[in-house]
Formats: C-alpha cells, sequence, structure tokens
C-alpha cells in the first residue's frame, strides 16, 4: 500500500543548486514512482545551531507517494550522502498548520480582539 | 474571583494538526532557554500540547528552533 510522506531535506548550503536538484531526483528514483512528487524548496537559511562546522543549510521540504518497502533503500541513499546534512521523513497523512482564514472567521477574530479590549 | 478562562490558541484558529516546520508558531511555546511551555501557562488543550510537544522536537532536530538559548560555554 502507497502512503503519503514528508521529507524535509538540509543540504549542505555549499553545494551548487543543481547539484541539489540531481540529488532530489536521484533520491525520488529510487522510490516506486505512484505520483510525481512536489518539492519546496525553502533555499539557504541559518540554522538555530551550529550542526559540525555549519551554520547554515539548504532547506528543501517535499512530500511524495511510496511503498513502504521502496522506504529502506531511499533512506539508506540519503544516509550515505555527504552533502545531505540532516533529513527527517514523516507520514503525511494530514494536512498541517491553520487553515486559511475566511471573511466571517476574520471578522470573528476582530469582534473577539474588541472584547478582550473591553475586559481590560 | 474567578481567573479568566483561557482558551486554547490552536483550537480557536481551527488548527487540527500543528505543523512542525512553523517555526515562529513553535517559538512562541518555548521559554527564554528553550524549554517547551508548560499547557499551565500557555493554555493549549490536552490534545494540542501532544502535538505540539512533538513538533517542537521535530524542529530541534532540523535546527528550526534550538534545544538551547541563552547558555554561555
Amino acid at each position: 500500500m502507497a502512503r503519503r510522506y514528508e521529507a524535509v531535506y538540509i543540504f549542505d548550503s555549499s553545494l551548487e543548486d543543481a547539484a541539489i536538484n540531481d540529488r532530489i531526483t536521484r533520491f525520488h528514483g529510487l522510490l516506486s514512482p505512484s505520483g510525481e512528487p512536489t518539492n519546496d524548496h525553502w533555499g539557504r537559511r541559518q540554522l538555530a545551531y551550529p550542526i559540525g562546522t555549519r551554520e547554515t543549510g539548504y532547506y528543501v521540504i517535499s512530500r511524495f507517494e511510496a511503498e513502504a518497502t521502496t522506504l529502506p533503500e531511499y533512506e539508506r541513499a540519503l544516509k550515505l550522502d555527504d552533502g545531505v546534512v540532516r533529513y527527517l521523513i514523516t507520514l503525511h497523512e494530514h494536512e498541517v498548520g491553520a487553515p486559511p482564514m475566511s471573511e466571517e472567521d476574520m471578522a470573528r477574530a476582530r469582534g473577539r480582539d474588541d472584547d478582550d479590549d473591553d475586559e481590560d | 474571583m474567578r481567573r479568566p478562562t483561557k482558551t486554547c490558541p490552536f483550537c480557536e484558529t481551527r488548527v487540527r494538526f500543528i505543523d512542525y516546520k512553523d517555526d515562529r508558531t513553535l517559538g512562541r511555546f518555548v521559554t527564554d532557554h528553550g524549554k517547551i511551555l508548560p499547557s499551565r501557562l500557555s493554555g493549549v488543550c490536552a490534545r494540542h500540547q501532544r502535538q505540539l510537544a512533538t513538533a517542537i522536537k521535530k524542529a530541534r532536530f532540523l535546527a528550526l528552533i534550538p534545544y538551547i538559548r541563552g547558555h554561555q560555554a
């Protein structure tokens, strides 16, 4: 059974963008191709704490559908690649984060803020 | 005197599952030293507090938020 996964990769920030894209396509090639994976490039950003000598990392978030049996091979490739500073693979079964606010939600939120002011 | 009731900030914005990649939101639920804030202080409901703890731990691993802050070696 194919399941949806979300992977966050932190690449070495000294890598060229083309090299990063090559790696991503290589990793995803190891997975059973069921649906096109979506990649979200956050780009280079400051790490919250140094990892080894690195202060910055190139973040990529990708979502894909894959058979569980293909994952160990894929994860092994990630582990062996020196360009990948860190990675995290999680099941992506639900949409995460806040849903987009509708107009009435906005109005209600504004109304609530006004109420709070009255109490003070 | 009755204390004003605290409502869960995640329930208020109708978040069903907390995003571990949203470091700005998660940053509001840790102390100045980077410890996870107890729900007693933040008013987060039990269901979301469980999700929040896992999300913060994932975000720490991904170097989005620090494990410890304000520590001088």
